[in-house]
């Protein structure tokens, strides 16, 4: 451990004394080299994490290479359909198999030796074999790939655990699965991820992306150019219908909430003050008649960010977007950005979800790049012994334990309810969770 | 008139207007460099959809920047210039190098050329070098050659810091 943190414990890293009114977070946790090493021990290669939409690996034969935690490992659907998740390391040499990040393939051959592994994981051919190993050593199975410990898909999306020692996924999920359900049922035919993607890098710690995912607070500060340059556009441009952006609602004060959704995950939401400019509007008939009031109010009305724990993060804001994290780390974290859509919308509105995507989320785009900018800041700000201390207090007094009225009628239970957005209460059960994680060292809740 | 039929003296012109694109966005010269676009003019930027493939409809799949008239690009000037933009002050200091400029058809006042270009980018986390593959558009107005397209293949991926016009 560094000096910051060599004769303390993690439980010294979060200060956590609600009862007297201290939440606190040490700034140790954004540069410790020694946390860094157990987080990805115990977090992102002790439990679940997110790994692909079932829409990249939609077909037999189809792959995607991605990592838990350092170690490589891909997606894989199988020829009955269903999924498999294996180890991306032959195991003659130790070569990542996957030549690319995604393809179908009816084997993946290893290009270095040639051996050939089936959809399955099976080891089917070893070249020039019965020169190289005696018969008996022949055995079947000695060298098929290693699967994951545990894979699961809830409505498309696909997670997964090095260890096999976890909880189920639906009960890892807890609240979240509720907010899943928001995108997930949204889309009469499923969502499919739209080609393209951005990867980025930000220099700051990982814990930084999940709780800018849903701190409102930033917004009519960091924000204030983005809904400046979008009004100054519209009003010149005399924009309508799906093109406008609603600048007035990160300018202004709009009903608002945070939520503690069990197990480190978090969400946020902000009402829409004009929710006809959204792309799924188009299916608001559809929506009414297919799902519950209030499952189509939270749809329609209530942009959302949803992060789970510990690895993405799904908006429903202005755009819906897929942003995976990968700590690369601690002052080092990759996020690579996917925009998710209903399959069939309108052309029109399959645009305008685009041009939303880019105007506000990417690297290139006018508000995430503000972020990254910001994120940095902190990190920089970070590594000075005597400023030690995040507080993350505001808003604790009116923080509600369980669910709130919103909660209540979608039906989900979050562990606490914060009514404004720009409150912090969601961040204990973050960093509760952190920390169980890192001392309990598994995924078991 | 050269070997492939192209006018020298367009040649020329056309080297000259990219070469003068550069040079205002590295001098931060933006309403100048803003009067080289037409009204109706696309500034796209793809996104990349797998290692080796970009995006190829705008319509339909992601881009790093697409921008559909000269007001949207005035959008970006206003946010740099709005010293609000926190991934825009300071702001990265430029040097666009631009080469390899070829004119591949001219029919009438409708001219396209492809370049590339190397921009060394120095900012808070020092010093990079990007490169990108230009398909220009130009239209002739009144007299004076125009940007009507550019489209931008950023070359790199896993991006560090924004991207912005000034850096493409």
């Amino acid at each position: 451990m560094s000096s910051t943190a060599q004769s303390r414990s993690f439980r010294d890293l979060v200060d956590d004394r609600v009862d007297e009114g201290v939440f606190r977070v040490d700034r140790a946790v954004y540069t410790d080299e020694a946390v860094f090493e157990a987080e990805i021990e115990r977090i992102f290669e002790g439990g679940w994490v997110f790994l692909c939409h079932e829409s990249q690996v939609e077909k037999p034969g189809d792959y995607w290479a991605t990592e838990i935690g350092r170690q490589p490992v891909y997606v894989m659907r199988q020829t009955d359909g269903s999924l498999g998740c294996y180890i991306n390391s032959c195991s003659h040499r130790g070569a990542v198999l996957t030549p690319l990040k995604q393809g179908n393939v009816n084997v993946l051959t290893c290009r270095f030796h040639g051996w050939v592994y089936d959809r399955g994981g099976r080891c089917i051919s070893i070249k020039n074999e019965e020169l190289g190993y005696a018969a008996e050593e022949r055995a079947g199975g000695r060298f098929d790939l290693r699967r994951i410990g545990a894979l699961d898909s809830y409505k498309g999306f696909v997670f997964g655990s090095l260890r096999s020692d976890v909880p189920a996924l639906r009960d890892h999920l807890a609240a979240a699965a509720r907010w899943i359900d928001l995108l997930a049922d949204q889309a009469r035919d499923g969502l499919e991820v739209v080609p393209g993607c951005s990867t980025y890098v930000v220099h700051g710690n990982w814990k930084l992306q999940s709780e800018n995912s849903v701190d409102g607070y930033h917004v009519t500060t960091l924000h204030s150019v983005f809904a400046a340059t979008t009004a100054q556009r519209e009003a010149r441009d005399a924009t309508g219908g799906m093109g406008r952006t609603e600048s007035g609602r990160i300018r202004g004060k709009v009903p608002s909430g945070t939520y503690d959704l069990g197990n480190g995950h978090m969400g946020l939401w902000a009402q829409h003050i004009t929710p006809h400019v959204r792309p799924i509007y188009e299916a608001r008939a559809w929506l009414e008649d297919n799902l519950k009031p209030a499952e189509v109010d939270w749809i329609l009305n209530r942009g959302r960010n949803l992060h789970v724990f510990p690895n993405v993060m799904l908006m429903d804001n202005p755009s819906t977007q897929i942003r995976l994290v990968k700590p690369i780390s601690p002052a080092l974290t990759e996020v690579s950005v996917y925009c998710i859509a209903p399959r069939g919308e309108s052309p029109a509105a399959r645009a305008a979800r685009l041009r939303k995507f880019e105007d506000f989320y990417l690297t290139a785009g006018m508000a995430t790049s503000d972020d990254a900018a910001a994120l940095e800041a902190v990190q920089n700000g970070s590594t000075g012994p005597p400023s030690q201390w995040n507080d993350m207090t505001r808003g604790l007094d009116a923080l509600v334990t369980g669910p709130d009225q919103g909660a209540r009628d979608l039906g989900f239970e979050p562990v606490a309810s914060c009514p404004d957005w720009e409150h912090e209460g969601m961040f204990l059960g973050f960093y509760r969770a952190w920390l169980d994680r890192l001392e309990n060292g598994t995924g078991v809740a | 008139m050269s070997a492939d039929g192209i006018d020298a003296g367009l040649e020329r012109e056309v080297a000259a207007l990219i070469n003068r694109e550069a040079m205002l966005l590295d001098r931060r010269r933006w309403n100048e460099w803003l009067d080289l676009y037409a009204e109706d003019a696309v500034y796209w930027a793809p996104a990349w959809a797998s290692e080796e493939e970009t995006t190829t409809d705008p319509e339909t799949q992601l881009n790093l920047i697409y921008l559909k008239n000269r007001g949207r690009l005035e959008d970006r000037v206003f946010r740099i210039e709005s010293r609000q933009s926190w991934a825009s002050l300071p702001l990265d200091r430029t040097v666009h190098v631009i080469g390899n400029v070829l004119v591949e058809s001219a029919e009438g006042d409708a001219i396209e050329a492809t370049a590339n270009c190397i921009v060394h980018v120095y900012g808070k986390k020092g010093a990079a070098t990007r490169g990108s593959r230009y398909d220009f558009a130009f239209r002739r107005i009144d007299g004076a050659l125009r940007i009507a397209r550019k489209k931008i293949t950023f070359i790199d991926d896993r991006l560090e810091g924004p991207v912005d016009i000034y850096h493409l």
